[in-house]
């Protein structure tokens, strides 16, 4: 039996490739959603969830950036 | 100390804001815990108002005022953009930048000044500080809208009539020793005088009849009372050329200048004449002294908020200090223009001046006390900086050692026969028990009348530690004096009048080209963080993030780096570290001295001489107990790897260490370098941003650096996967023996630990965070309890102190290190040596 997952490649510096891989660990979206850790700057995963991802990554970096106009 | 904050703010109202996002808690260390410390009684209502006027915002958030304004058809020959909601934009390439930038500084708050346009906001403050300066509404009103390129916004006119009317009509005076109530517009005064307080206040001779309005006229003459060492001949001639010059430049600006800006130039350059004779008429009525509290909050009532001056010439009670600045002693010309703004009338006003870390403020100090020439209490922040005014006095004024008077932890002089007390505001404010000399110390404090108090570091003290200096002391006269007027809290409004109006501020940028203080180049260093780090990262709590962040090996290469290049330049380097773990490590690693709060005084000697004189060390790290009052002047690289949040004015301070002017390097664009290590992906970023602003607004600019170029040639440390495991091991490991250490640190009154709390390693964490937390006071007092460090700093300190206050050209006598070892003996030695 033959199991198709359809899946993106992803290419991320090492330190977001951590932070999918935390996400997918402590399941932050219900399910896994890593199919294939290749290296240090690839992994493979399952496309429906790429999306979510992005707004997740959108609300990492907004965490860490601070508007100079914002008193 | 900083748990019983927090446990405060818990309390306090301000609960949301706290919620809003944990590791917020560790940023704001300016948050004042006297939260009740300041009432509303103490600031007038209409102090509050602002400047609000709504226009049509695009998207960008861009107003659109073309409908509201009109263009002037000479506008392209006027430097000012006037915005309805108070800003103000100044084109620092205009031909009158000069006068208008003399002008807003006066009326208006600078907000961000970079290289071509500046912004500035008028405020409900800041023009009161203008009219105690003795600008007018009308004048205000007429300058600002000569200068503006479009006509003035209408709101802007009401506002500012507003804000000017009713302040700074009245004034309180201290002349003959007697309080009087003063004012040019007689109006004003019979107005106040129909309240019922004031009328009780109000002293009378014994034979009037109750209800005779009659005031005392008197007049009031615009002469300076700053009398300064004229520059030597050759220099003066220099500088009258060089204002001839400047006129000629003038000259062949005029055709671009519209006659009426120019009309304006000479009366403004009247206003600064201080040779010019102007008798002004005042009429004025006495008041007891025992009313004047009831007085003041009477008037902020009613909306005229009196202001304080001292008529120091005419105050025949209080002798005469035989005090004079020596005949060498120059001030540069931003120096003595704040002192004009504080001497303007031939009284003392009090007020703040905000000058650069470097630029001199302690000068300015000196020279204020040499002028009011009563006796004079300096305050300061620890005992390191008591010892630097100590040696101040010494080096810029002829008073004699035994006028001086010391008090401190560990140095207290006999007070007998003192004009000058410098001490610090713990020391002050100390509420428990004191020793028995401190206590005679204080009684004789108290009991005396001081013509000038001078606060250093004025935006450090809480509202309440200062209430309670302020009733303690009795001074005519107080001078505030700060680098950064910026606290994380909104209390840095209340200064104005706890002390008095915002009297001066120097533009980093103007006094960075004219080469007195450095140039310096800002650089943020961004560090990649290491995957195995990163994933640490992700899941640890918001404080062990910190310490993760701070110790990545790619930020320690970065630092390593950077000390290399450094060292092979032959420059000195600082490197900071908030973090006492990370501070450690690296500094181990690296083999270089450090030195943080539990460092003894010996040792921190030897390290500091060895950095200045020793050629082999060019590279310490030091905790933040180096934020402020460390004088090293040969610095000129910092190295940040881990900082307190956000907070502006450490960035600011510590920007301050390499701030004083290098010598012999005009060839270089830049002669000091200032590079902040920022992990990437972490919350250090936003807290770089944060801690920027200030500076940022005063005209620097960070340059971003994501790659150092030359890094992979190097052979630096934590190269390898292997190593930069074992330190992430390390660095996990080490919580316990280094939540220990830190609690050395922060054995501090008050906190105590005997209720067996602190057994998991989380609870010690968040001690150590805590600690690393607490603010500035707490890391002074700390110093203060310990030896003192002075004693060492002063000795090493004195030949490059010229040029710290701002006289690189004069020459003077160095005072030999065997006579200054002399002055520190044991008071008891001293007795034998007398005998």
């Amino acid at each position: 039996m033959v199991n198709v997952t359809k899946g993106v490649l992803v290419e991320c510096d090492p330190a977001m490739k951590q932070f999918l891989l935390y996400l997918d660990n402590k399941n932050e979206f219900g399910r896994k959603f890593v199919l294939q850790d290749l290296d240090d700057t690839h992994l493979f995963i399952t496309a429906d969830i790429v999306e979510i991802l992005q707004d997740r990554i959108d609300e990492l970096l907004d965490q860490m950036s601070f508007s100079i106009a914002e008193k | 100390m900083a748990g019983s904050k927090r446990d405060k703010k818990d309390r306090d109202e301000k609960k949301s804001k706290k919620a809003k996002h944990e590791a917020e808690v560790v940023e704001d260390d300016d948050i004042d815990d006297g939260t009740e410390a300041l009432n509303s009684k103490d600031v007038p209502a209409s102090a509050a108002r602002e400047c609000t006027e709504a226009a049509a915002e695009d998207e960008f958030g861009a107003q659109d005022y073309r409908k509201t304004l009109e263009l002037k058809a000479d506008h392209m020959s006027r430097p000012l953009w006037v915005a309805p909601n108070g800003h103000i934009f100044l084109e620092s390439f205009s031909p009158v930048y000069r006068h208008a930038h003399d002008f807003l500084i006066a009326i208006s708050e600078p907000v961000c000044r970079p290289t071509n346009v500046h912004e500035y906001k008028l405020t409900a403050y800041s023009l009161y500080a203008a009219v105690s300066v003795g600008l007018q509404t009308n004048d205000i009103i007429e300058y600002l809208r000569r200068l503006s390129k479009t006509s003035l916004p209408s709101g802007i006119v009401e506002f500012i009539k507003l804000c000017t009317l009713s302040y700074g009509k009245v004034k309180l005076v201290l002349k003959h020793n007697r309080y009087y109530v003063e004012s040019q517009y007689p109006d004003v005064l019979q107005k106040l005088l129909k309240d019922p307080y004031i009328q009780q206040a109000r002293k009378r001779e014994l034979d009037e009849e109750a209800g005779n309005d009659t005031l005392i006229a008197g007049q009031l003459s615009n002469k300076s009372a700053l009398q300064l060492n004229k520059p030597a001949a050759s220099t003066s001639d220099g500088q009258a050329s060089a204002s001839t010059a400047e006129n000629g430049d003038n000259e062949n600006a005029k055709e671009d200048v519209p006659d009426d800006i120019f009309e304006l130039y000479d009366k403004i350059d009247k206003d600064d004449d201080d040779e010019d004779e102007a008798e002004l008429k005042t009429v004025s009525f006495e008041v007891n002294q025992d009313s004047i509290e009831v007085l003041q909050r009477r008037c902020i009532e009613l909306e005229h908020p009196l202001l304080a001056e001292y008529d120091f010439r005419n105050d025949t009670l209080n002798p005469d200090v035989n005090l004079d600045l020596k005949p060498s002693t120059i001030l540069r010309p931003y120096q003595e223009k704040s002192l004009r703004k504080m001497f303007g009338n031939g009284r003392a006003r009090s007020g703040v001046i905000v000058l650069p870390c470097g630029a001199g403020k302690t000068l300015v100090g000196v020279t204020a006390a040499c002028t009011v020439r009563k006796r004079c209490i300096c305050l300061a922040t620890s005992g390191v900086a008591v010892e630097q005014w100590r040696s101040q006095f010494k080096m810029w004024s002829t008073v004699d050692d035994s006028l001086i008077c010391r008090f401190t932890s560990d140095a207290k002089d006999k007070p007998m026969g003192c004009a000058i007390c410098i001490s610090t505001y713990s020391m002050l404010a100390h509420s428990t028990k004191r020793s028995w000399e401190a206590e005679k110390m204080m009684e004789w404090l108290q009991n005396q009348e001081w013509g000038l108090m001078v606060l250093d570091e004025v935006q450090t003290i809480p509202a309440k530690m200062f209430r309670r200096v302020l009733t303690t002391v009795n001074a005519h006269c107080k001078l505030g004096l700060t680098a950064t007027l910026v606290r994380e809290d909104d209390k840095i409004a209340d200064l104005n009048f706890l002390i008095g109006p915002k009297l001066y501020e120097a533009n980093w940028m103007e006094l960075q080209n004219l080469g007195y203080i450095a140039r310096v180049q800002c650089a943020e260093v961004w560090c990649p963080m290491t995957p195995e780090f990163y994933g640490e990262y992700l899941t640890m709590k918001s404080q062990r993030k910190l310490l993760l962040s701070a110790m990545n090996p790619n930020k320690f290469r970065a630092c390593q780096f950077l000390i290399r290049y450094h060292e092979r330049r032959n420059d000195k380097v600082i490197v900071f570290s908030d973090n006492v773990f990370a501070l450690k490590h690296y500094a181990v690693k690296l083999s270089k001295p450090y030195l943080y709060g539990p460092t003894n005084q010996g040792e921190r000697l030897q390290i500091l001489q060895n950095f200045q004189h020793n050629p082999k060390v060019n590279t310490i790290f030091v905790s933040k107990v180096a934020d402020t009052s460390f004088d090293l002047p040969e610095a000129n690289v910092l190295i940040q790897i881990s900082a307190h949040g956000g907070s502006r004015r450490q960035e600011a301070q510590r920007l301050g260490r390499i701030l004083r002017a290098k010598k012999g390097s005009a060839a270089e664009e830049y002669n000091a370098y200032f590079y902040s290590l920022v992990s990437q992906d972490t919350n250090e970023m936003a807290f770089s941003l944060k801690r920027q602003r200030f500076l940022v607004n005063q005209g620097y600019s960070y340059k971003v650096i994501t790659k150092l170029e030359g890094m992979e040639k190097e052979d630096l440390n934590y190269r390898s996967r292997e190593e930069q495991l074992t330190l992430l091991h390390q660095v996990l490991a080490a919580s316990d023996e280094d939540a220990e250490e830190e609690r050395l640190l922060g054995d501090m009154p008050g906190k105590s630990l005997e209720d067996l709390n602190y057994r998991s390693r989380e609870e010690q964490l968040t001690l150590l965070h805590q600690v690393l937390a607490a603010s500035d006071e707490d890391a002074e007092e700390e110093r203060l309890l310990g030896d003192m460090p002075g004693k060492s700093l002063s000795n090493r300190r004195v030949g490059s102190m010229q040029s710290l206050s701002g006289a690189d050209d004069a020459i003077y006598m160095e005072y030999s290190k065997n006579k200054k070892k002399s002055d520190h003996v044991h008071p008891l030695f001293k007795k034998f040596k007398k005998a």
